[in-house]
């Protein structure tokens, strides 16, 4: 049997968030939206799964989450470079994650790159919370793990931004500057 | 990390019952430093949301709009909706229109049709907003700047439609980026707190495209769509008007939009 239309319209409705979720975790436009389409089409699959009770984006964001997960351990032969690691991508890459002609050049790049260098899993968190307005019950049950966890990944990412937006490496109070405020 | 940071972040997140949240407040009343540092934090949380809306906004690759509506969908329905409208909207004007009529069904899933489909997200996207939903509110509306300010950014004649008759009242507007340039939304409401919103934008195309323009319906489960191109040549001007509203109603809204426009296009 078929997703019924209200389904998909809802799925529609979801796929401006999601893309955006799918961004905290792959750079690349490109690769985001592969993952967004492999998560539409699971969703599309296993509607009939979806509780109406639950917030559609929870549920698809968990799925995306998944499908992430998946990709990256048939990929894991391969080194598959993720900006985890304090690297800071090439700048081609920051101007691909979300283009807007009106904000500041230098604080966009700085704030970009300053998000890139947190390890994905503080990142995602950080902005399942901040950005999507999960609650940490939404958030742990999007990314199937514990509410302490979400606590623990949402505060260590939060002051891990700050402290590279103040030009300071994590984890080091002496001031040593790795990003430079470029404005 | 210890337990007072522990209650900070949770506090900041909002996800602490009254009692807590207000120990966190006296704590920070009392601490300067630890006020400056979470004045900080929320910086940070808005700048990263006015980066992360301005994403919401880029329109999404076609192929993702595909996926979701890939299994058959009813498009007898949409076909018979169009004839509808051009029956409704009678003599001269659906004659002209009648001209452009090629398929309204598959327009959202073709090459032309990707705007209405950014109309159709934008609609998405602000309409269940509750706090935010338009950038110029209509209380803000001084001496027609918000007209002025979207026809000068759009560089189309922008006109705030009188949809009283109809039992809409404006609640406002907001600029968009869209492929080519800026696009602006208009925003409605009826008494029952439905809301329509009206697109518009200069047309991707010349004005050969401008003079095959065609009055068109779509619809995606809850939301309809008519769209619509105006005018000829530098004053050509797309209109896309979508809604959650039965047919019907939504033809009757997209007849007052185009009765309304046609004036401003020929001044």
């Amino acid at each position: 049997m078929h997703a019924p239309a209200a389904f998909r319209q809802q799925l529609l409705a979801a796929i401006p968030r999601l893309r955006r979720y799918a961004r905290s975790l792959v750079f690349d436009a490109g690769t985001a939206d592969d993952l967004v389409q492999t998560a539409l089409e699971r969703a599309l699959t296993h509607w009939h799964q979806f509780d109406q009770r639950r917030d559609i984006l929870v549920w698809l964001v968990s799925i995306a989450h998944n499908a992430h997960i998946d990709e990256r351990r048939r990929h894991a032969r391969m080194s598959l470079v993720e900006p985890a690691d304090g690297e800071v991508p090439p700048h081609s890459h920051l101007e691909r994650w979300g283009s807007d002609p009106g904000a500041d050049v230098g604080l966009r790049i700085d704030l970009v790159a300053a998000l890139q260098s947190l390890p994905v899993e503080q990142r995602e968190a950080l902005l399942l919370v901040g950005v999507e307005q999960f609650s940490y019950a939404e958030c742990a049950d999007a990314l199937a793990i514990p509410l302490g966890t979400v606590m623990s990944r949402v505060s260590r990412g939060r002051v891990a931004l700050r402290e590279r937006l103040d030009g300071r490496a994590p984890g080091s109070s002496a001031g040593a500057p790795t990003l430079r405020r470029v404005i | 990390m210890d337990t007072d940071d522990t209650a900070l972040h949770a506090w900041f997140d909002g996800e602490l019952p009254p009692g807590e949240a207000a120990a966190v407040e006296a704590r920070l009343r009392e601490n300067p430093e630890l006020a400056a540092q979470v004045r900080l934090w929320r910086a940070d949380r808005d700048a990263l949301r006015a980066r992360c809306d301005a994403m919401l906004l880029e329109p999404a690759p076609a192929r993702l709009a595909q996926v979701v509506w890939q299994a058959p969908a009813r498009r007898r329905a949409a076909l018979w909706a169009a004839g509808f409208a051009l029956f409704v909207l009678g003599g001269a004007t659906g004659a002209a229109l009648l001209a452009g009529l090629d398929a309204p069904g598959r327009a959202l899933q073709a090459g032309s049709g990707e705007w209405p489909q950014r109309a159709a997200v934008a609609h998405a996207v602000y309409v269940p907003e509750k706090r935010h939903p338009v950038e110029v509110s209509v209380e803000q509306n001084q001496d027609g700047h918000l007209a002025r300010w979207l026809t000068k950014r759009l560089d189309v004649p922008v006109k705030l439609f009188d949809l009283n008759p109809q039992g809409f009242d404006l609640v406002g507007g907001r600029l968009l980026p869209d492929a080519r340039g800026p696009s602006a939304q208009l925003m409605y409401e009826n008494a029952a707190g439905q809301r329509v919103t009206v697109y518009l934008r200069k047309p991707d195309t010349g004005p050969a495209d401008a003079a095959s323009a065609a009055f068109r319906y779509e619809r995606q489960g809850e939301l309809g769509l008519f769209y619509w191109v105006e005018g000829q040549g530098a004053g050509a001007t797309g209109y896309a008007l979508v809604g959650s509203l039965p047919r019907e109603q939504l033809l009757v809204l997209a007849e007052a939009i185009y009765r309304q426009g046609a004036i401003t296009a020929r001044p």
